[in-house]
């Protein structure tokens, strides 16, 4: 089960992925990206193509159960135990720690989705979208501000990951 | 009021010599950098991120199942680093929750499903309530009660709140036993806290 998983997963020469994060189906992850342990990346019906400089939490759970491919841009945060089934997300998205963001819902760039909100509206969300609150209540703006980029995380991560935890060989 | 006992199967966890009763399937990335200070519980599925930065636990603190303790993460003038964490003694962290905190004091109760954001500092006594998100930089006072997402006060503990988590704390850990494998009659009793 396990090396049909790590056949089928392109990893990028650069990107730092754990052994210890669940990669199913057909996925692309682009260099620079870190996922860290305990992550899921599941491509159960259509393929997943993971952009570069992403950081990926651990618990994260990013699964495609639609035929169509799941595109993630670049430089996206998705924080602790989020749950992304979203077709389309752009650049520079942040998703905060046990949010869920629907199938319908695309992510342009720049948005934040906060902690614990579901994001389930079937549209394309506005550049700079903010969701926050929980539960019934989440409520949303727009800002203007872009959220700031995290590649000094990222070169930290790749320094340190290695160190701890076996990383998944680059496969192009 | 006794709590009662739940019981763990015995191949499921380790216990160390200083009496922390550690599940086989939680993850301690970094367990180098983990220093847990003896009498706690690690239940199922949980992770403790010791690879970021140091992690330090006191005494008879208890991490519910798939909660996960991760250092903060800080920008300094001169590069960006993580923070070390140290949790205070008698924590009790629930199911689902998500530790992101600078600093967790003593006798802290938090509970299910909570998301404390990046370098908050929870002092002594507080409370955190179930479902609650703390906003990053938060500070909790002590003998607080803090709920709602984004987290507020919103009432306040008695001072009895030290001796409340250490006796809940003990006797969590006294009745945290391992199931007699042998007759399998407990297999039944074992009752998992959902």
């Amino acid at each position: 089960m396990d090396s049909l998983t790590l056949s089928t997963a392109k990893i990028a020469n650069g990107a730092i992925v754990c052994c210890e994060c669940e990669l199913q189906g057909d996925i692309t992850i682009g260099s620079r990206t870190v996922i860290h342990p305990r992550a899921k990346i599941i491509a159960l019906l259509g393929p997943i193509i993971i952009g570069e400089n992403n950081i990926i939490e651990e618990q994260v759970q990013i699964i495609n159960n639609c035929e169509d491919a799941m595109v993630i841009g670049n430089n996206n945060v998705f924080e602790v135990d989020c749950r992304v089934e979203s077709k389309k997300i752009g650049d520079n998205n942040i998703v905060e720690s046990k949010a869920f963001v629907g199938r319908q819902t695309s992510l342009s760039n720049g948005c934040v989705i906060g902690a614990k909100c579901e994001v389930l509206v079937h549209e394309t969300l506005q550049e700079g979208s903010l969701f926050y609150g929980s539960g019934p209540d989440v409520k949303r703006r727009v800002q203007s501000d872009k959220p700031s980029a995290q590649g000094a995380q990222i070169e930290f991560l790749s320094k340190v990951l290695p160190n701890y935890h076996r990383i998944r060989k680059p496969l192009v | 009021m006794e709590l009662e006992d739940i019981f763990f199967s015995t191949s499921e966890y380790v216990q160390t010599h200083t009496g922390n009763k550690v599940s086989r399937q939680s993850t301690l990335c970094g367990s180098q950098n983990i220093i847990l200070n003896g009498k706690n519980i690690i239940m199922g599925e949980s992770m403790i991120r010791g690879d970021l930065a140091n992690v330090r636990m006191g005494q008879y603190c208890i991490l519910s199942k798939q909660s996960v303790i991760r250092p903060p993460f800080k920008k300094f003038a001169k590069g960006v680093a993580f923070f070390p964490l140290h949790v205070g003694d008698h924590v009790f962290i629930g199911e689902n929750s998500v530790v992101n905190a600078a600093v967790v004091g003593s006798y802290v109760y938090i509970g299910k499903n909570c998301v404390i954001g990046r370098r908050c500092i929870l002092k002594d006594c507080c409370m955190i309530a179930d479902n609650t998100v703390l906003p990053p930089e938060t500070v909790v006072s002590p003998f607080t009660v803090y709920s709602g997402s984004p987290g507020h006060c919103i009432e306040e503990l008695p001072e009895a709140m030290q001796d409340l988590m250490i006796d809940y704390t003990k006797s969590f850990y006294q009745h945290y036993i391992p199931d007699k494998d042998a007759s399998g009659v407990n297999q039944l009793s074992i009752a998992s806290r959902k």
